[in-house]
């Protein structure tokens, strides 16, 4: 039997075209913070030095309240982009209609720079397990997967940026390492890459691949977004928890992304251990001091200005 | 294996502990296949108790943490997320503690998860305007009678056949709860949205009779009836205009009809 969702994309003709237009790629927005509860009432009072917030989109998938005010006042002072983790681009189950209603109700509320998700599933017969699940690197799921995704920038209106996540398996049946996957899929589907600097990391360490290879692996123009975070050390492997500061490894992989990329959008995710906002703030100024340093900071400036040109 | 196939295997082995899909992962250069999807495993239960915690601090707090985490795994066991926010996957808590052993035994249990989840309920439930004691002077007292009355759209009453209020207050307070009192007679706890906080107050059973009746919509002089009727005749509208103004400073009504 056909897959309805891959019909349908295969039926009209995408809207959203697969080769990349230069003058279509998202601005350079600086560096970043995940936006969370916790430092709201610091953000407001404080107007602090942070470029741009990621919010996350299942926390405002609600009818009201607090998190929408909130919302709406921190949309007026800062440049935001969505980012879920429901959206199960990789599921063989039918897509989610009414997810996608929600994600594009919340995108007329934020207006965001750019919409991102995982290329993970989170799970299939109507079970969600809230989790980032790994796909076996085979055509058969990439067909698929390119199929949800054209499906998708057509429901949206726009292109969908996709993060690579933190996997602790790996499948026999893999036909391809992961980073020639995600240069595949995002050649033919024109999508965006949101490149997780420590889940590159963990992956690399959990599988003992060099990270390099990824890093070198993926095509460097569809590279929007990236991001830090703190990774749990277990000894024989690693486990991407976001509970900590980001590691010294990571950091040296962050500089290597700099050199290779150029300047890109960078934020610091931390969902739990979550410290008060001007510890977020050192955090992002280590972020920046990188930068500086790897890039010159004129070409950081004239990101900035909008006049970016992808090295 | 087929994709679908794949995932179907994935999720069992998650979900049931199901070991086939280990036939298809290789070892890792540090770690064996096994204790690498025992991560998956371990995440899947950890970070649904979080949420289930995040939703229920009162009830971890007073459960204590062994306890709660044990409840919440039972809870977790039961009934996976069917939906893709997990906001809303601790929504059957309550329901899960009246009605499964050892839990129902101590209705206390029931009713402090019922009541959390109605403050969750109300903190991101939909907005509404707010009606104040001012918009009502502008009313003739005379044509009082006409009005009726439209809730905020948070606000929901519950009943408990325990202490639960004091309980969780005193938990909140960072205090020692109070033992558990039960009653036949329930207490009535209206919960709502005031200026984007959640509030609760309980409500006496003349009260609730009458919010009751105003949030199906009826006129002001009938509440009066009601009241009349409930308990001494004579001094019914001033008591009724006492509870209305009480819901009116409190926020707790978005909307008052008038029929002119």
């Amino acid at each position: 039997m056909s897959d309805p969702v891959r019909r349908k994309a295969q039926a009209s003709k995408p809207a959203v075209a697969a080769s990349a237009q230069i003058e279509d790629r998202p601005p350079f927005l600086g560096f970043g913070l995940g936006l969370r509860p916790q430092h709201y009432q610091d953000i407001l009072d404080g107007n602090p030095d942070v470029d741009w917030f990621e919010v996350l989109s299942e926390n405002y998938m609600v009818p009201g309240g607090r998190p929408l005010a909130m919302l709406d006042r921190i949309v007026e002072g800062y440049p935001c982009v969505m980012h879920g983790v429901s959206l199960s681009i990789a599921s063989t189950a039918p897509i989610d209609e009414d997810y996608l209603d929600s994600l594009n109700t919340l995108a007329k509320r934020v207006h965001p720079k750019w919409i991102s998700d995982h290329l993970c599933w989170t799970g299939v017969h109507g079970v969600n397990l809230h989790d980032l699940l790994p796909i076996p690197y085979t055509r058969e799921a990439l067909d698929h997967i390119v199929s949800r995704v054209h499906y998708v920038q057509e429901r949206l209106g726009r292109r969908l940026c996709l993060e690579n996540v933190s996997t602790y398996v790996q499948f026999d049946q893999s036909e391809m390492p992961e980073w020639e996957f995600i240069s595949e899929l995002t050649h033919r589907t024109g999508c965006w890459l949101l490149f997780d600097v420590n889940n590159v990391f963990v992956s690399a360490f959990n599988h003992g691949y060099d990270a390099l290879d990824f890093l070198n692996g993926i095509p460097a123009d569809r590279v929007i977004q990236f991001h830090l975070a703190g990774h749990s050390d277990m000894g024989n492997y690693v486990v991407d928890t976001h509970d900590h500061a980001v590691r010294g490894e990571v950091w040296d992989l962050y500089k290597a992304a700099l050199r290779r990329f150029g300047p890109v959008s960078t934020m610091i995710e931390r969902d739990d251990n979550i410290p008060p906002l001007a510890d977020m703030l050192d955090e992002l100024q280590q972020a920046r001091a990188l930068a500086a340093e790897v890039l010159e900071p004129k070409k950081i400036a004239a990101a900035l200005a909008g006049s970016a040109t992808i090295a | 294996m087929k994709f679908k196939d794949f995932q179907d295997r994935f999720q069992r082995a998650i979900l049931k502990g199901d070991d086939e899909i280990l036939g298809h992962i290789p070892d890792g250069p540090r770690e064996t296949k096994r204790n690498l999807l025992g991560v998956y495993r371990d995440a899947y239960v950890l970070r649904l108790i979080e949420v289930v915690g995040n939703d229920h601090e009162m009830l971890r707090s007073y459960l204590g943490d062994d306890a709660f985490k044990e409840m919440a795994r039972a809870y977790i066991a039961g009934q996976p997320s069917h939906h893709p926010n997990a906001r809303w996957f601790p929504r059957g808590v309550p329901e899960f503690l009246k009605v499964n052993e050892p839990f129902s035994r101590h209705p206390v249990l029931g009713e402090l998860a019922s009541l959390e989840k109605a403050l969750n309920d109300a903190f991101d439930g939909a907005d509404a305007p707010v009606v104040r004691m001012s918009d009502l002077a502008a009313i003739p007292p005379q044509d009082w009678g006409q009005l009726s009355f439209v809730p905020h759209p948070t606000t929901v009453l519950i009943e408990a056949h325990t202490n639960v209020a004091a309980i969780w207050t005193a938990l909140k307070a960072e205090k020692e709860p109070p033992a558990v009192t039960t009653s036949k007679e329930p207490t009535r706890i209206v919960v709502w949205r005031y200026e984007l906080m959640s509030m609760f107050r309980e409500m006496t059973a003349e009260e609730a009779m009458m919010w009751e009746e105003a949030a199906k919509g009826a006129r002001f002089d009938n509440l009066c009836e009601l009241i009349a009727f409930y308990d001494n005749a004579a001094g019914a509208p001033p008591r009724a205009a006492g509870y209305l103004k009480g819901w009116l400073e409190a926020g707790l009504l978005s909307k008052v009809v008038s029929p002119a």
